[in-house]
């Protein structure tokens, strides 16, 4: 459209130019309607790829070894103290339980973490059946 | 005899009545006999089981008969103390110590002497009671202890899960219009059915969380993760006291085939650069260099690059991007492109992989989040900004094309780093083929022997004999040909 206006004479222009700036106006519309689809909206519907989640080989934040660590070592100690009929292992245990808990991941199996729970509590419940003394400090 | 009985009762009845003044204050000459019955063999028990016993089988007489009995005044009394017989020197014995209890109503201060006396002749031992049996609260205080601890820690979790949770969606308010203006998909968790937008983050975590954008032009997609502080753990929150750290956004594009040229390029701060050199695959083969200061691009002097070559930094660091880098320097914590991007080296235990890591075209950004661990939520919408740069690179990106020169050195170098693997690999390779040729050799053997039908395992085993000259004589060929060759 501008290329044609500067061939035209002047006169011509100004005839032309109402009409001109019509044909501009609707070009001007249809360039921004594309552009809206091209340049100004750059989201694209059939490109769109599903959200797969990253393997823990490729993504290492994924792997926080704390959850599984504070699990095992919540077993152990309540096993200890169970045992050993030690109520500072309970209490720890119950501690290991609670942090463990609080690390884990959403998709971490909640029966692993109740049981664990639920054991250390049992071993705090049955040291002091056994044994009602208060817990004397290690100093 | 009777004149002295009854001279003795009378000083007995005023003893018995001091007696019962003892025991009951409000005696009464007409009260019941048994009250005072009790009274009175309590008093013989006292001192002597016998008398007590004896006491019993005489049916409760007028006061001053049992009384009579163990009272008696040494003196006086000598005609009926005859009649009991035996238990004279016990009852002497225990009258006198009758009378100096009773001496205690009329004389003060023989309680005193008294007790002194019996503390000389038999210390008392006062043993402490066993802190169970004590009814006080106070012996439980480490239990007491470990429970207030257990209910810290419980706030704790609440409130840090709750702080986590305000941040990550304070984040995503501020910057839902510029994704949503920007990607046909802003959330997905991956399991539903159709492509639709959740708007909403993906929980990972209490710390963690994620958001995948998909559908826009230059990109397959874009994993943007929120990895705040663990704020509902309190032993990282005391561990933090010590360690100062800060919340991290870190996003990952994703690109296709025809979006990117071959280069790889990372800025970042210092610290950052360094690490990453040492850590990831593509940074320490293609960008061997040390990192140079950001300074010679218009950066701050904070901040260093790590560049394939000075073509690739130049066509990165234009204008705009120099103006963003320069203006949020202090949020930047690293930003990688990079087209042979395969995650952070693999340390395996028996050497090096077998096979050459798969790449993907990627840009990274780590960015820190303003605060350094005392965020509030406003500080979200500092971060907006960047997120304008992260889609100002991926179009850039798309348009960035090294020229001739350029291209060449970048497949050299890719080239070189493939040959540098595969010699490295060569001889585990070797020792994967020969030990995949003996697996087959084996299985062959194996099924000759499973044969049933001895014809068919003889026809097998000839085969396989036929087979396995043919391959020595095809070697000896090659043998040939090289010494040809040689001459």
């Amino acid at each position: 459209m501008p290329l044609l206006l500067t061939s035209c004479s002047p006169l011509r222009r100004s005839l032309l130019c109402p009409v001109s700036l019509f044909f501009i106006h609707k070009t001007a519309n249809l360039s921004l309607i594309m552009s809206s689809n091209n340049m100004a909206d750059p989201r694209r519907q059939n490109k769109i790829l599903r959200y797969k989640a990253p393997s823990t080989e490729t993504n290492v934040t994924l792997e926080d070894p704390t959850p599984d660590y504070m699990n095992l070592l919540g077993m152990i100690f309540s096993m200890c103290g169970l045992m050993l009929k030690l109520k500072w292992c309970a209490w720890i245990a119950v501690y290991c339980s609670f942090i463990s808990f609080a690390n884990s991941r959403s998709s971490e199996d909640t029966k692993q973490m109740m049981s664990s729970f639920m054991l250390s509590i049992s071993a705090v419940v049955m040291s002091y059946l056994q044994n009602p003394q208060p817990m004397s400090p290690p100093w | 005899f009777i004149v002295l009985f009854k001279f003795c009762a009378f000083p007995r009845v005023m003893e018995t009545q001091l007696v019962m003044g003892r025991y009951n204050d409000d005696f009464d000459d007409g009260e019941d006999l048994a009250d005072f019955d009790d009274n009175d063999f309590a008093e013989f028990e006292d001192m002597n089981d016998d008398l007590a016993s004896e006491a019993e089988t005489t049916p409760p007489p007028p006061r001053a008969s049992p009384s009579s009995q163990p009272e008696e005044e040494e003196d006086e009394d000598e005609a009926t103390v005859e009649l009991e017989g035996d238990q004279d020197g016990f009852e002497d014995s225990d009258t006198q110590d009758m009378y100096s209890k009773y001496d205690q109503e009329e004389f003060e201060g023989i309680r005193d002497i008294e007790k002194t006396g019996h503390s000389m002749k038999d210390p008392l031992i006062i043993h402490t009671v066993p802190a169970h049996l004590q009814n006080s609260w106070e012996s439980y205080y480490m239990e007491i202890l470990m429970v207030t601890g257990l209910l810290a820690y419980i706030m704790n979790y609440i409130i840090g899960k709750n702080k986590n949770g305000r941040l990550a969606q304070a984040w995503f308010n501020s910057h839902r219009e510029l994704l949503e203006s920007n990607f046909a998909l802003v959330g997905d968790d991956g399991t539903s059915k159709e492509a639709v937008s959740t708007g909403k983050l993906n929980q990972e975590n209490e710390h963690i969380y994620n958001l995948w954008c998909s559908g826009r032009v230059c990109c397959e997609g874009m994993l943007i993760q929120l990895k705040f502080l663990k704020r509902q753990d309190l032993l990282n929150v005391l561990a933090r006291m010590m360690r100062p750290a800060g919340d991290q956004v870190q996003i990952k594009v994703t690109l296709n085939e025809e979006d990117m040229d071959t280069f790889v390029f990372a800025v970042g701060t210092k610290k950052a650069m360094a690490r990453l050199q040492k850590e990831m695959q593509d940074l320490s083969e293609f960008c061997g260099d040390k990192p140079k200061s950001g300074s010679k691009y218009g950066l701050p002097d904070s901040l260093a690059i790590l560049s394939e070559m000075g073509e690739v930094t130049d066509g990165v660091m234009d204008n705009k991007m120099v103006h963003y880098i320069t203006n949020h320097a202090d949020k930047i914590e690293s930003i990688h492109f990079s087209d042979q991007f395969s995650g952070p080296k693999i340390m395996q235990e028996e050497g090096q992989p077998l096979k050459l890591p798969e790449t993907k075209k990627t840009l990274l950004f780590t960015f820190n989040v303003p605060g350094m661990g005392n965020t509030s939520t406003k500080d979200m919408d500092a971060l907006l900004p960047l997120m304008n740069m992260v889609i100002y690179s991926i179009d850039k990106v798309k348009k960035l094309r090294l020229n001739r020169e350029g291209k060449q050195k970048a497949d050299r170098n890719r080239a070189r780093v493939e040959e540098n693997f595969l010699k490295q690999t060569h001889a585990q390779r070797q020792e994967a083929a020969q030990t995949r040729r003996e697996e087959k050799k084996r299985a062959e053997k194996e099924r000759i022997m499973n044969e049933e039908d001895p014809e068919r395992q003889r026809r097998l085993e000839e085969a396989a004999q036929r087979r396995e000259q043919k391959k020595i004589e095809k070697k000896q060929m090659k043998m040939k040909q090289i010494k040809v060759k040689a001459m």
